[in-house]
């Protein structure tokens, strides 16, 4: 179950509300937290020497990109877990050269929550940072990817997120205690093979999934694949009960919840800070089993 | 010519794709063959329009006739727009003759009585229906040309087809308009919408092809099923399965083309049931769900889903009762009484 932890909502709250795209990252090798002014400098030169090359960023506009480096030492699940490392592009218009127009045009950030399965047997002189999320342009995550992986010989790769992934998501976040009205119970599936494709969203009033979770789970602070199994059948069958179709057939594409939201391609949102530690507790375990 | 008006016939010309401008200035009839002669079609959008506009001063056009144009590029691309159903009553069977003339001048009055700053257009087609365009303005300003409603009404029919413009306050009137100059006595819209306004037409007007009850005494043979990918593996088991669930598609959906329909929506207020063994929610309140269907042609979608085996066959009647009950939104609740796994839908 989802720890509640004392995270300092002002400085996670740039994490909230934004679709971010979640890739495994191998450990880092060589990594050197003191030296991330050097690493911000070399990779502010590398991507003004691919645009040199001609690789085209961004349409029309001239950008100077600039990087930023920094540790967030809050968002890590435990003292074994390395903190988490952001990385921020922001453009100055080379039009404007006022310094107070820095725009922050795409970000990044590698997490390791509660990731001791991956970081206790690893060598000295690798990092573990097994998650990485990304918001903004493509291109800009191809750039600082690639440097990365240049840099400390470590792989990226799309994460997806399973139905089976997106079954116990929904499961245990449908079961989280919220004040405020919460927003409902959503699940999205896709029937692509059809000669008409159909979409089916599924959205269940957020007590009364919370309802029928809380009657599923049998020890409080615990979840079981078989629960999360119980409580998908039920949803199926109620389904199947008025509509004579099986759900279960069709595919799961995305959830959605007051607390976040996920879907197959690997993109979630969080829209609650109090669940944050949850939620990336959840992708690092998806994302150390991609890398394992 | 009115600035505003050019304006608008710019914008209007502007939204028609290039190779269609010439057949559509056509249709519309107010450029003479000659002027349209002069007309360099091969250009730019933009400088195409601004001719457009120069000749539309020549003739001294005015609001009413730019309205013309925009009904019929809206007429042609009618489901660019969302449209909406409403059935009108009448009190009592009296045979009426139905008098155009008097359809518009009455509609024209009720309108204007309770707003000045009103433009009202209309255009008839020839499969008897009257489109109606109406911009909105208020007391003290001007119509809103960029945002108005339109209406296709069928004369010989009580139903009315309403995409209307953003400002749902003036329905209550076009309403009161519609009801009165077409001797009604009252209009209640239908939970039906769609942006394919020809198959809303099919679904009120039944024009689509109705589920027959077909008596078949011995199961299809060879050609009239069609088996996807006929697996020399499938005994006959498995084929007489597949041709029940054919044979039940075609009696409850109808074997011709389904209405185009892009969406269905169930609000569901109905208990949650389950196994007793497994001891979950045993609620005496509703468990409420709301299930969106959608697809580019949501009934041939629905209609495979059991050949595909993602559903069983009959299909629910709360899908196959689409066309028939003519709504795509339902408010579904538990049926009280002798058959207690039975839906009403109210």
């Amino acid at each position: 179950v989802p720890p509640q932890e004392s995270v300092d909502p002002q400085k996670t709250a740039f994490l909230l509300r934004k679709a971010w795209t979640l890739y495994s990252v191998t450990p880092l090798y060589r990594f050197r937290r003191a030296r991330l002014r050097d690493y911000a400098r070399l990779l502010s030169a590398f991507i003004a020497a691919e645009k040199q090359k001609g690789l085209a960023v961004e349409v029309g506009v001239e950008l100077d990109i600039k990087v930023a480096l920094s540790s967030l030492a809050d968002l890590r699940g435990s003292e074994l877990d390395q903190a988490a490392l952001l990385v921020q592009l922001c453009s100055r218009s080379q039009a404007s050269s006022r310094s107070s127009e820095d725009k922050l045009v795409w970000s990044g950030w590698f997490c390791s929550m509660f990731g001791d399965d991956l970081s206790e047997n690893l060598p000295e002189d690798f990092t573990s940072l097994p998650l990485f999320l990304s918001h903004g342009a493509e291109s800009y995550t191809t750039l600082v990817g690639s440097w990365f992986q240049k840099t400390f010989d470590c792989c990226f790769r799309r994460l997806a997120i399973s139905p089976q992934n997106l079954s116990w998501m929904v499961a245990m976040w449908a079961g989280c205690k919220l004040d405020r009205a919460a927003s409902a119970v959503e699940l999205v599936f896709s029937v692509p093979r059809l000669a008409q494709p159909l979409d089916i969203s599924y959205a269940i009033h957020p007590e009364d999934a919370k309802a029928l979770w809380d009657t599923v789970q049998k020890t409080p602070g615990e979840i079981s694949q078989e629960e999360v199994d119980v409580f998908m059948d039920c949803l199926y069958a109620h389904f199947h009960r008025h509509f004579k179709i099986h759900l279960a057939a069709a595919k799961l594409v995305k959830v959605s919840t007051a607390v976040a939201s996920a879907h197959c391609d690997g993109i979630v949102k969080i829209l609650q800070s109090q669940y944050l530690p949850g939620v990336l507790m959840l992708l690092t375990e998806l994302a150390i089993s991609q890398i394992q | 010519m009115d600035d505003t008006v050019a304006e608008y016939i710019r914008r209007t010309v502007l939204k028609i794709p290039r190779d269609e401008i010439k057949m559509m200035l056509q249709k519309w009839g107010f450029l003479s063959e000659a002027q349209l002669q002069t007309l360099n079609f091969h250009q730019m959008k933009d400088n195409i329009s601004q001719e457009v506009v120069q000749l539309c001063e020549e003739n001294s056009a005015d609001i009413k006739q730019a309205a013309v144009l925009d009904i019929i590029y809206n007429h042609i691309y009618q489901n660019k727009r969302m449209w909406s159903v409403y059935q009108m009553k009448k009190s009592a069977e009296e045979l009426e003759y139905f008098d155009i003339k008097d359809f518009k001048k009455k509609f024209k009055r009720r309108l204007r009585s309770a707003l000045k700053n009103v433009t009202i257009t209309f255009k008839e087609y020839e499969d008897n229906a009257i489109w109606i365009r109406v911009a909105w303005g208020t007391p003290y300003k001007k119509p809103n040309q960029y945002k108005p409603s339109y209406v296709v009404y069928h004369s010989q029919t009580p139903y009315v087809f309403v995409s209307a413009s953003v400002l749902k306050s003036n329905m209550p009137l076009l309403c009161q308009a519609l009801i009165v100059a077409s001797n009604y006595h009252d209009i209640r819209e239908m939970e039906l919408r769609s942006h394919s306004l020809n198959s809303l037409k099919d679904i009120v007007f039944k024009r689509y092809s109705q589920n027959f009850q077909t008596c078949t005494t011995k199961p299809l043979q060879g050609g009239n099923v069609e088996l996807e990918n006929a697996d020399i593996r499938i005994i006959q088991e498995n084929r007489s399965e597949k041709e029940r669930i054919h044979r039940l598609n075609e009696e409850v959906f109808g074997s011709g083309p389904q209405p185009k329909l892009e969406f269905a929506q169930y609000r569901l207020e109905t208990m949650f049931k389950s196994d007793p063994k497994m001891d979950v929610l045993d609620k005496k309140e509703p468990f409420r769900c709301l299930v969106k269907f959608s697809s580019p042609h949501l009934l041939e979608s629905l209609k495979s889903l059991a050949p595909a085996g993602m559903a069983d066959a009959p299909l629910s009647p709360l899908l196959t009762c689409i066309p028939h009950k003519a709504r795509n939104y339902f408010k579904i609740r538990e049926k009280k009484g002798l058959f207690p796994g039975s839906f009403v839908s109210p």
